[in-house]
């Protein structure tokens, strides 16, 4: 862990929302190719960490620094038109319930952040499939939203972070409507598609299985890290 | 807990977005207002005597029959909106212990409230434009106070627009009910057979053959039965249209979607492929007006080129073009409002999938350029094709009345440009709905 290199740094954070603080001054450093948890209970403020990394929420005070191609990134000082072509270019999203486009076919949609950065159409499907096959459902590129199972329609939606090739992948609860069994299996696709291709993996889960097979975990309280645990020691600055 | 504590509890918890009931309301105002215009414009005609009166009163039937498909599409546009209010408050109102029933009752309750509020607000709006239209020559007079109905007129319509949204409020918790996740995301896209090619061919042939022996029948039956086959071959045609148009969009969308490229372009090509008949739903009143429009456009401007007819066939002309003006107008108007309810209605519907597209980086741009060009290309598809077939129907009319009578087709040119402005426009004022979905997000557990 110690050779791997910072990707993003939280120091301290803090975000309201009205009368309540959802963050109080949290401090949070991740490496690339790292898989990090965030677990807590409802209103502990671990969505809330999430969407401040991700450039979605800015925090009220501290800063979200992002290392990315020989530079870094202070993400909660962009403006909402860079933060949103941050989050084209060197990020990636799951959520809890695919939130996939229902009139596009499976690869249209994994091709949508692919032409959104101007690949031509044919390339970017071409990609897609390709995606789509690494990820087992090859053969459903061509079908409809409605057409798949949760789990596989949770696969277009891990084949759709990582198409374009993001430095970091979010994922919210990203196995949260789905049974035990595919739950791992989609588990460990995401683990695949991302620390084992060298990108990070930041996930809010409330399955201590899927926590467990992070690298690391951060359990949320009241606004800040109230503990981190797992394989991999806590970070320079993090609460333990 | 009583209905009227559960009432008064639905509507503080409304919040959200205000757009949700304001343009329902509009909507419900609009419908309420064209009825009664139109309404008074019917029975004015009635009263006009001399040669012309029986082509007078048939004409207003025919612009009634015009406007009633697009009447109602507004009308069931506003009144699925206001039943929609409903969803994000369902579950919070079952917590407190109402029952299923009640809820659906204050829906239905609510839905009709908005109803009934934008539906007198058309009535006294009607108040102030009638004497307006009043002002309208037809037959070489004023129409003045032949214009206003009766009053029980106005009481019906505000009671009807009232009933269609109870109505399709109760209709759309049963649906819902039914089938809740099928609503959200459509598992296979909607089916347009050929088969209705072949009915809409046989239609049209029918109604051909009929229209061909008016001169019989007005011999055997006279005017009324000629009024009453005219009225029926025209809904004919128009069910018509509505069997093969749905066919038409389908084989534009395939052919916008071999060509997208940008991400917009794709969205809107397969939003329109996933259900045709949805795309003619909200464009399709526009088909026969458009038609009807520049059909009776050529005729009236070849007439007044010519000028070999008598004074008063001048005057039946000219009263036929600006009825035809007033009845493109309205129908656009219409379609405008029932567009921008229905993407009103889309955007909220859709509220967590627009927010994980701004989440994944998507411009809101781009995704209002997907919903302007979804019903944008239809739109144009069913204008421009109705105008070019009017136009081939009278085809050495059409080029004789080009040279000699230019300004006469410019009029209606221009008319139907003003109506796809219009709609334009209704899509352009639901973009702060989406931008304030956006911004709002969906609420997070954590």
């Amino acid at each position: 862990m110690e050779s791997m290199q910072t990707l993003i740094e939280a120091r301290s954070l803090f975000k309201d929302f009205g009368p309540t603080r959802a963050l109080r001054g949290v401090d949070l450093t991740i490496s690339a190719g790292e898989s990090v948890a965030i677990m807590g209970p409802s209103g502990s403020g671990k969505t809330t960490l999430l969407h401040c990394l991700a450039g979605i929420e800015t925090p009220g005070a501290g800063q979200v620094l992002f290392h990315h191609v020989g530079a870094v990134v202070d993400v909660a000082a962009l403006s909402d038109r860079r933060r949103s072509e941050l989050r084209r270019t060197a990020f990636g999203f799951v959520f809890q319930q695919g939130l996939l486009l229902p009139e596009l076919t499976a690869a249209e949609n994994v091709a949508l952040p692919l032409l959104l950065l101007g690949r031509s159409r044919a390339d970017a499907v071409a990609e897609a499939s390709r995606l789509l096959a690494l990820l087992g459902i090859g053969d459903k590129a061509e079908s409809r939203i409605g057409e798949l199972s949760g789990g596989q329609q949770q696969r277009v939606a891990i084949a759709r972070a990582q198409a374009a090739q993001p430095a970091v992948v979010f994922a919210d609860e990203p196995t949260g409507a789905l049974d035990s069994v595919t739950s791992a299996e989609v588990m460990t696709a995401l683990l695949a598609s991302t620390v084992g291709s060298g990108r990070a993996l930041i996930v809010v889960t409330h399955d201590a299985g899927v926590a467990a097979r992070c690298d690391r975990t951060l359990h949320m309280g009241d606004g800040t890290i109230a503990e981190t645990t797992g394989a991999a020691a806590p970070r320079v600055g993090e609460a333990s | 807990m009583t209905l009227i504590t559960l009432a008064r509890l639905f509507a503080r918890r409304a919040g959200g977005d205000p757009s949700t009931i304001v343009l329902p309301a509009v909507a419900f105002a609009v419908v309420t207002l064209c009825t009664t215009i139109v309404t008074g414009g019917v029975f004015a005609f009635f009263t006009f005597g001399g040669p012309n009166g029986s082509t007078y009163r048939m004409l207003a039937l025919l612009a009634l029959v015009l406007l009633v498909i697009p009447l109602a599409s507004l009308g069931g546009a506003a009144a699925r909106l206001a039943a929609r209010r409903r969803d994000e408050r369902l579950s919070s109102l079952r917590l407190l212990g109402a029952s299923a029933g009640v809820v659906s009752a204050l829906t239905v309750l609510e839905s009709t409230a908005v109803a009934l509020g934008g539906a007198v607000v058309g009535a006294v709006a009607s108040l102030g434009a009638l004497p307006l239209f009043g002002l309208l020559h037809f037959d070489g007079r004023a129409l003045g106070a032949a214009i206003w109905p009766p009053a029980w007129v106005f009481v019906a319509v505000i009671a009807a627009v009232a009933l269609l949204s109870a109505a399709s409020a109760a209709l759309g918790l049963r649906a819902v009910v039914l089938t809740p996740l099928g609503v959200r995301t459509r598992v296979v896209s909607a089916r347009v057979k050929w088969i209705r090619a072949v009915i809409g061919l046989a239609v049209l042939i029918v109604a051909v053959a009929v229209s061909s022996s008016l001169n019989a029948l007005a011999a055997v039956g006279g005017l009324v039965l000629v009024v009453a086959v005219l009225l029926t071959g025209f809904g004919a045609v128009l069910a018509m249209l509505g069997l093969v148009g749905p066919l038409v969009l389908r084989g534009f969308g395939r052919r916008w979607l071999r060509r997208a490229s940008a991400p917009a372009q794709l969205i809107a090509a397969r939003t329109v492929l996933d259900d045709a008949k949805a795309a003619w739903r909200q464009v399709g009143a526009l088909a026969m007006v458009s038609f009807v429009g520049v059909f009776t456009g050529i005729g009236v401007a070849f007439t007044q080129a010519t000028g070999d007819e008598d004074v008063a066939t001048r005057l039946l002309a000219a009263d036929i073009r600006t009825g035809v003006l007033l009845t493109l107008v309205m129908s656009f108007a219409m379609v405008a409002c029932a567009i921008g309810v229905n993407q009103a209605a889309g955007i909220l519907d859709r509220r967590a999938l627009y927010v994980s597209l701004d989440r994944i980086g998507m411009p809101i741009a781009v995704m209002d350029s997907a919903r302007r060009r979804a019903v944008l290309g239809p739109l144009l598809v069913v204008t421009i094709g109705s105008t070019v077939c009017a136009g081939l129907v009278l085809f050495p009319l059409t080029g004789y009345t080009l040279l000699l009578q230019p300004v006469g087709l410019a009029i209606i040119a221009g008319c139907i440009a003003l109506g796809i402005g219009l709609v334009w426009g209704g899509l352009v004022a639901t973009e702060p709905v989406l931008k304030r979905v956006v911004s709002a997000g969906v609420p997070d557990p954590a």
